[in-house]
């Protein structure tokens, strides 16, 4: 316990672990989602799909690929480069923390685009959009509550 | 705050790389045990942009092509769609209404770019449906074209569709058997497959892809107003007659019209 103690002391200013502990554990429902809609891309295989949503809709949109390379897998790179900073972080690396927020306000502006697309666009929902779109708006909330309880 | 407990600093990077193999690693293996053939359109290297035109030595497509309006109009539109894709059917009514808006004014072309991918497994023999019912009368394949987008719902997840489509075949007029024989036989096929070519070359690799006077028309565009600006535009280029970008010829080797005025 007492080295855990001097630990704390010199993360003064570190987020509260809890939060980068969250993230990393969010981050890795987004990975699972991500990897989960590479693998379907790749092996050209239709999702599940609810019956609310027209997952086929969205998927194979002009808007699914950026040069010819799935939004999925941008997405999973994505989940993992956020998962990796949230685990530095919760071992007490400030700078990685910071990165993590920078990265998530990005993700959270392309999620929202993703969002309109859907929405006004191709109107058409596909849920493993909507789970990446919940998973990266946790995370920018997680974010934002880290730097709001360290602003105090 | 909470306490911590002391880690050494290698332990973060053990978690990181155990995250990045079992996600690759998962990943593959999930891959390896699908047992769906890989069929998925691959992008092609000859995507179309504004910048990018059609050229008239990209493949012809199916000629003559299903077309619209006028011949010799001064102003080509080009689609390129899946009769079981959810947005073809979703811009299907804009493609009327510019149709019937714009009349001979325009030049109107179908092309059949049937996706290959899994989730639309009936996309193909619904393109073949159409030329099919093409091969009877011209009429008939829009009748066909038609019934296929209007009722894409109720017979894109059906398990007897040989049957709907010769349901919408007695629907629209047909004579049936002859549609089912063609439906088999090879020219309806060939005429699918010259378009799809043509679409390859194109660098069609999603649908609907619309062209207009040869130039790619990015889907966020694809909508009435953004539609009938830049239609309105190319035909004002053309009555201006200030016009330095040749239309494509986009039915190919039959178009023997000049498509400038």
């Amino acid at each position: 316990m007492s080295d855990s103690e001097i630990i704390n002391q010199e993360l003064d200013d570190a987020p509260a672990p809890k939060l980068p502990m969250a993230a990393a554990l969010v981050a890795l429902c987004g990975l699972a989602d991500a990897v989960y809609l590479t693998i379907h891309h790749y092996a050209a295989e239709p999702v599940p799909c609810g019956e609310a949503f027209d997952c086929a809709s969205v998927l194979t949109s002009p808007y699914a690929e950026i040069a010819g390379i799935p939004l999925a897998v941008f997405g999973a790179l994505a989940y993992f480069v956020a998962f990796s900073l949230a685990i530095l972080a919760i071992f007490g690396n400030r700078a990685t923390w910071k990165l993590f927020g920078i990265q998530v306000v990005l993700m959270a502006l392309f999620t929202f685009w993703l969002l309109y697309l859907q929405a006004f666009v191709l109107k058409a929902f596909c849920q493993y959009c909507l789970i990446s779109a919940a998973v990266t708006l946790t995370l920018l909330i997680i974010a934002l509550a880290s730097k709001f309880w360290r602003s105090k | 705050m909470k306490n911590q407990p002391k880690k050494n600093s290698a332990t973060p990077l053990i978690i990181i790389g155990l995250v990045l193999i079992i996600a690759i690693g998962g990943g593959f293996w999930f891959y390896k045990s699908s047992t769906a053939p890989i069929t998925g359109v691959k992008p092609s290297p000859g995507k179309k942009t504004p910048e990018n035109p059609v050229k008239s030595t990209d493949a012809l497509g199916a000629q003559p092509p299903h077309m619209l309006g006028s011949p010799t109009a001064a102003v080509t539109i080009e689609e390129f769609a899946d009769f079981q894709c959810p947005q073809c059917a979703a811009k299907y009514p804009m493609a009327k209404e510019i149709i019937s808006a714009y009349g001979n004014r325009i030049k109107f072309i179908y092309r059949n770019n049937p996706l290959a991918i899994p989730a639309h497994d009936k996309a193909y023999s619904a393109a073949v449906a159409a030329e099919a019912a093409g091969l009877q009368d011209e009429s008939k394949f829009w009748a066909m074209e038609n019934q296929l987008f209007t009722n894409q719902s109720s017979w894109t997840a059906a398990t007897d569709f040989p049957k709907i489509l010769e349901d919408y075949a007695q629907k629209i007029g047909l004579d049936v058997e002859r549609f089912k024989n063609d439906m088999a036989g090879i020219v309806a096929k060939n005429r699918v497959d010259a378009d799809l070519q043509r679409g390859r070359g194109l660098g069609v690799n999603s649908t609907p892809s619309f062209f207009i006077n040869g130039k790619a028309i990015p889907f966020e565009q694809v909508e009435i107003t953004m539609m009938r600006q830049i239609i309105d535009a190319e035909l004002l280029k053309a009555q201006s007659g200030s016009t330095t970008n040749q239309p494509a010829p986009a039915n190919g080797a039959t178009n023997t019209n000049t498509t400038n005025k």
